[in-house]
């Protein structure tokens, strides 16, 4: 049974990484919430305090903000997604083969029965989305169902219920919410700066300011980078990890492997696809990436390094 | 004074045990749930399969002997059904025989035109599937279950809560082995 361990570890290995990860996003939207405000206090009163009130009321502010943003998102994102890519439901008798696919998964995955839906397009592409488990919709496209065998639709579905299990779509909203929410303050923070700056010129201006202003400076430019590839890294970990979960429901890495192939060469963009919800799908259906492009900002992993991982597994 | 350290040291075993006995529940009611499901998997495929052998028969008059095959295996696993011993090598059997009638399938390609045929063949695949499905998470879910009460601390207290090892559902390995047909 050494198959058996090799992907629940890869699993636990892939939830450590996306865990450390998300407490890297949380530590930073905190830090930049608390350098904000201390520097703001600072700016005002001439000096930097040792424990910044502001600082600490920014940060909180923070957590609260980016909560709250995050509870609507799962609200509304949900049907928001769905009806942006034109996904329409079907029933049994509509598409006989995918909905009994979806339900042998669903019975491998221990989780109750997700909506089924279908895009009309001749793209290849697949995706999930769903905010707690037993609420889950697996959408693929007319293409897929056209040009995958029984094996292969099963490996890109249970791709999909992995996502659902995992709750991926929660996950990566609040991921999501967080780097909003670093670029929204870094952008307020720039812009108090430029009329703090031209106050504290018409009073002669403070020497004591010009460090801590070029510090915000910088914080404020690179903070939104870093976050956003922080949010690429996580995404990546997450297509990784439902791989690994989709060999453990269907104990056949083969089935995924070649629908990934498949994959690789039909993913074309179609309507309804746009950058905010590419990354729900299992291939990226604006961009290819190879192992050439620059990976710090690419939503999923390159395609080439999936097939590779998932031989490893025992394909 | 050390009567609170007293009842404070009753109430942390209390809190253990309580939370011992919910993993245990919980444990025993996913492995049960999953059972119900391999179940109900198994009625559906001896209900497919006359339906099936009905439909091809005309076609397949020639192979007799498989079609009484399949029936047969079909009717050991009715009988066998319930008891958990007997029902995993009948089962497989019959996996077995509906694999071989599949195979021989292919030789005619009337059956593979006829959409009452394919129907009835993508319901007994994903019946097999599900069979299968089930038949994994049930023993994975038996075996977490089976983990948990034998790890200390909850193995001092598993058997006395009456929390008693359950049986991984086996069907031997022949059921995987690819049938062979004989070419002339």
């Amino acid at each position: 049974m050494s198959a058996t361990t090799d992907f629940v570890a890869a699993q636990n290995q892939h939830r450590r990484n996306t865990m450390v990860l998300l407490a890297v996003l949380t530590l930073l939207a905190g830090g930049i919430g608390y350098l904000v405000g201390a520097l703001l206090e600072g700016e005002s009163s001439g000096s930097l305090p040792a424990v910044s009130q502001l600082g600490i009321a920014a940060a909180g502010l923070m957590a609260a903000v980016s909560i709250g943003w995050s509870a609507i998102s799962l609200a509304v994102g949900d049907r928001m997604v769905l009806s942006m890519a034109g996904a329409k439901a079907i029933e049994k008798q509509d598409a006989p083969q995918l909905y009994n696919v979806v339900e042998e998964i669903s019975i491998a995955a221990g989780v109750p029965m997700p909506r089924v839906m279908v895009l009309e397009t001749d793209a290849l592409n697949a995706f999930a989305t769903g905010n707690k488990v037993g609420n889950g919709t697996i959408a693929v496209t007319r293409g897929l169902l056209d040009s995958l065998n029984r094996d292969e639709l099963q490996g890109v579905v249970a791709h999909e219920m992995a996502h659902l299990r995992n709750l991926d779509t929660r996950y990566m909203v609040v991921v999501g919410v967080t780097v909003g929410l670093i670029a929204l303050v870094c952008d307020m923070a720039l812009r108090t700066m430029n009329l703090g700056r031209m106050r504290s010129n018409d009073r002669k201006g403070s020497s004591g300011g010009g460090i801590l202003i070029i510090v915000l400076l910088v914080v404020a430019i690179l903070a939104p980078l870093a976050a956003k590839a922080v949010q690429m890294a996580v995404s990546r970990q997450r297509e990784y990890l439902a791989d690994a979960t989709s060999v453990q429901f269907t104990r056949n890495p083969n089935g995924l492997i070649s629908a990934l192939g498949k994959l690789a060469e039909k993913a074309a963009p179609f309507p309804g696809v746009s950058r905010a919800t590419q990354h729900l799908f299992i291939v990226n259906p604006l961009h290819q990436f190879t192992s050439k492009t620059p990976a710090l900002l690419a939503t999923h992993p390159d395609i080439a390094d999936r097939i590779a991982r998932l031989r490893n597994l025992g394909g | 004074m050390s009567s609170w350290i007293f009842l404070g040291i009753v109430v942390a075993i209390g809190l253990w045990l309580i939370a011992v006995y919910n993993g245990l529940v919980g444990g025993r009611n996913q492995a049960q749930t999953a059972w119900s499901q391999i179940d109900v998997q198994l009625k559906r495929r001896h209900d497919l399969i006359p339906n099936l052998v009905q439909v091809v028969k005309d076609a397949m008059g020639y192979e007799q002997e498989t079609l009484t095959k399949v029936i047969q295996a079909r009717n050991n696993a009715v009988a066998a059904s319930g008891n958990a011993a007997q029902a995993g090598p009948a089962e497989a059997a019959l996996s077995q025989a509906t694999h071989g009638l599949f195979a021989l399938m292919e030789n005619y390609p009337q059956l593979k035109a006829n959409d009452n045929v394919m129907q009835l063949q993508e319901e007994l695949t994903t019946t097999e599937n599900k069979i299968a499905f089930a038949r994994q998470f049930y023993n994975d879910s038996v075996n977490t279950y089976n983990t948990r009460r034998q790890s200390f601390p909850a193995v001092l207290a598993a058997a006395s809560l009456g929390f008693g090892p359950m049986d991984l559902f086996n069907m031997p390995e022949a059921e995987r082995a690819v049938p062979k047909v004989a070419l002339r």
